[in-house]
């Protein structure tokens, strides 16, 4: 405020001398419009003489004698006057032509006036406009000068604690995320990139923002949609939270992990926000705590997973990610693997199917695609043990949680379920995964998670799952979010 | 040291008021030159409004002196391009004496600057 009154008070005294400045020149402008219009009050009066002097030959007058006196005489020669045409010329000229004269003259006098009514209107608003000025520098009157620090903002954004207004149901979960990239950029030290990210990214992170926003919107479109079909509003949402959860651990870089290249090996300082916030987008919902929820689960987890750091929700998202990201990749193309049309996913559903766990040689349905039978099955190809086991037993901890909660009609249906080879179910919850996973394939393992929004899939899968290669479903998903439901009815029947 | 180049300072500002003395001279000059100019054009459109019935006289000192109206617009014309000739010479005139006011003036600045750091330096021995 100091500042802005300074910074006032300066304005103040400029614009006090502009505005005398203006005034000056109007009053200018007044006294040399007030000579004209003498001058032009005389020619008038003149023409007005001239018109009348040749009535007569000659006048009776009083002649001025001095400056005092007057003396009696006579006017002759009426018709004949001595004009002074400027620089000591004159001219004698009859009345006529002395009246033409005086009205040239009085044309010229005219424009004059004119331009200088002008010039004068001009500066009286600027007069005007100075005063207005006046009064804003001064802080008083009416009018209030609007200013606003631009540095706020980005001060915001480089701490990460911005709030954005998001839509309902939908928690930023900025301050996780923002916490886990700086803890990446922390843990990400060595990799050197790490300042230099977080001073480039103000401005990606920005438009990551803006990004994950509109997804978030779709994604909460697809949530609603899915979740009316689902019957399973709460599980949607929960299971998208907690999908969110996972993304959100899974976004900060986790040393030793194999999907570690792919986050390191994403300059874009974009990707990983912006898959932060993909996930954050599609499961926007509990924000206090670091929730993983599935949306394709019967049971919403409530899986806190901590992996003995600050709350950093790394390697169980990853690795769901992971699991995702092969599960995908495994109904696109499986790099060569010829399952190709039954892991095919173009439902939700269809991404239970593949979760398919391999026990005594029969593939039986899991019921969570976030559980994993054996560890060896698991998709993350460097699973630490510990990191494994805190995630298995979250995962444990929110199936309990979420039988709770749910009814198990959905677990049984998952259950019921045949692995691969069971075409698309379209139950009327989308979240029971029909068959069951063989983690260990590279999966396109990201659709169960990600199937609230199609389009939003294949980019975050893309991007995170450099590795896993996820191409062909993504592709495949993202036209078809109209199609998508359709074909899995096609399929079903 | 230092009072040596205030001596000069001295000396170079006097210059400076000097031109700036003839600048100001040299634009009130053209100036008149202007109203004159504005004037004779006066005179001649008057001028030729007339017809040459009528008698044109000149004012030199007291005396009206009859004049031919041919004569006066010749005389009227030729003071014109005199007046606009003068102006011209003054223009250029004008533009010398501003360049030469900016050297001076940076020759001022530069040995001001000179004579503060010499002023410094003397503050410092001192």
């Amino acid at each position: 405020m100091a500042e802005k009154g300074q910074t006032n008070v300066e304005h103040l005294g400029g614009v006090v001398r502009l505005r005398e400045q203006h005034e000056k020149v109007v009053k200018d402008c007044e006294s040399r419009m007030q000579h004209w219009r003498k001058v032009s009050g005389d020619y008038e009066a003149l023409t007005d003489r001239l018109q009348t002097l040749p009535d007569q030959l000659s006048y009776d007058i009083m002649v001025p004698f001095g400056p005092l006196a007057f003396m009696p005489g006579k006017l002759v020669h009426t018709n004949e006057i001595t004009v002074l045409l400027g620089d000591n010329w004159f001219a004698k000229c009859s009345a006529k032509q002395a009246q033409k004269i005086v009205d040239h003259r009085m044309k010229y006098v005219k424009n004059e006036l004119d331009d200088l009514s002008k010039t004068m209107k001009n500066f009286e608003a600027r007069v005007g406009f100075a005063k207005d000025l006046e009064t804003i520098s001064a802080s008083k009157g009416d009018y209030v000068d609007i200013r606003e620090e631009v540095g706020n903002n980005d001060s915001a954004l480089t701490k990460g604690k911005q709030r954005i207004a998001h839509k309902p149901n939908s928690k930023p979960k900025l301050d996780v995320v923002w916490d886990l990239k700086e803890e990446d950029e922390e843990d990400e030290g060595e990799r050197g990139d790490g300042g230099s990210r977080k001073g480039v990214m103000t401005e990606e992170e920005l438009w990551a923002r803006l990004d994950e926003l509109e997804k978030l919107e779709e994604l909460q479109d697809e949530q609603d949609r899915l979740s009316d079909n689902a019957d399973m509003n709460g599980e949607d949402t929960s299971s998208s939270s907690s999908e969110e959860e996972k993304e959100a651990e899974a976004a900060p870089p986790v040393n030793g992990l194999s999907l570690k290249p792919s986050w390191s090996s994403i300059s874009d300082s974009k990707a990983p926000l912006s898959t932060d916030r993909k996930k954050d987008d599609e499961e926007e919902e509990d924000n206090c705590l670091p929730t993983i929820f599935f949306s394709h689960t019967v049971e919403p987890k409530k899986v806190r997973i901590n992996t003995g750091k600050n709350t950093t929700l790394k390697f169980s998202e990853r690795k769901e990610q992971k699991e995702h990201s092969k599960r995908k990749k495994k109904n696109g193309h499986n790099n060569g693997h010829c399952h190709h049309e039954l892991h095919k996913i173009t439902t939700p559903a269809d991404i239970y199917r593949l979760f398919v766990d391999v026990k005594n040689g029969e593939p039986i349905p899991r019921k969570s695609i976030l559980k994993s039978r054996s560890r060896e099955n698991s998709v993350c190809s460097d699973t630490s043990e510990s990191s494994a086991a805190d995630f298995e037993e979250r995962r444990m901890i929110g199936r309990s949680f979420s039988h709770d909660e749910h009814s198990d009609t959905s677990d049984g249906i998952t259950e019921e379920d045949s692995p691969t080879t069971v075409p698309l179910q379209l139950p009327s919850r989308y979240e029971a995964f029909s068959g069951t996973v063989i983690e260990k394939d590279p999966m396109p393992s990201a659709v169960p998670h990600l199937t609230i929004s199609p389009p939003a899939l294949p980019t975050i899968l893309e991007r995170k799952q450099e590795e896993v290669a996820p191409d062909v479903s993504p592709p495949q998903q993202l036209p078809k979010r109209v199609s998508k439901f359709k074909a899995a009815r096609l399929q079903q029947k | 040291m230092a009072e040596a180049i205030q001596k000069k300072l001295k000396a170079e500002v006097e210059k400076y008021a000097q031109m700036q003395k003839d600048v100001s001279k040299s634009m009130s000059a053209r100036q008149k030159l202007e109203t004159q100019l504005a004037e004779n054009n006066i005179v001649k459109e008057e001028l030729d409004l007339l017809n040459s019935s009528n008698v044109v006289y000149k004012l030199i000192g007291p005396v009206l002196v009859k004049q031919d109206v041919d004569e006066a617009k010749a005389t009227v014309a030729k003071r014109l391009e005199y007046i606009n000739g003068e102006i011209q010479r003054y223009e250029s005139v004008l533009k010398e004496m501003e360049k030469k006011s900016e050297q001076h003036r940076e020759v001022l600045t530069s040995l001001q600057q000179e004579f503060q750091k010499a002023q410094g330096l003397a503050a410092g021995k001192v």
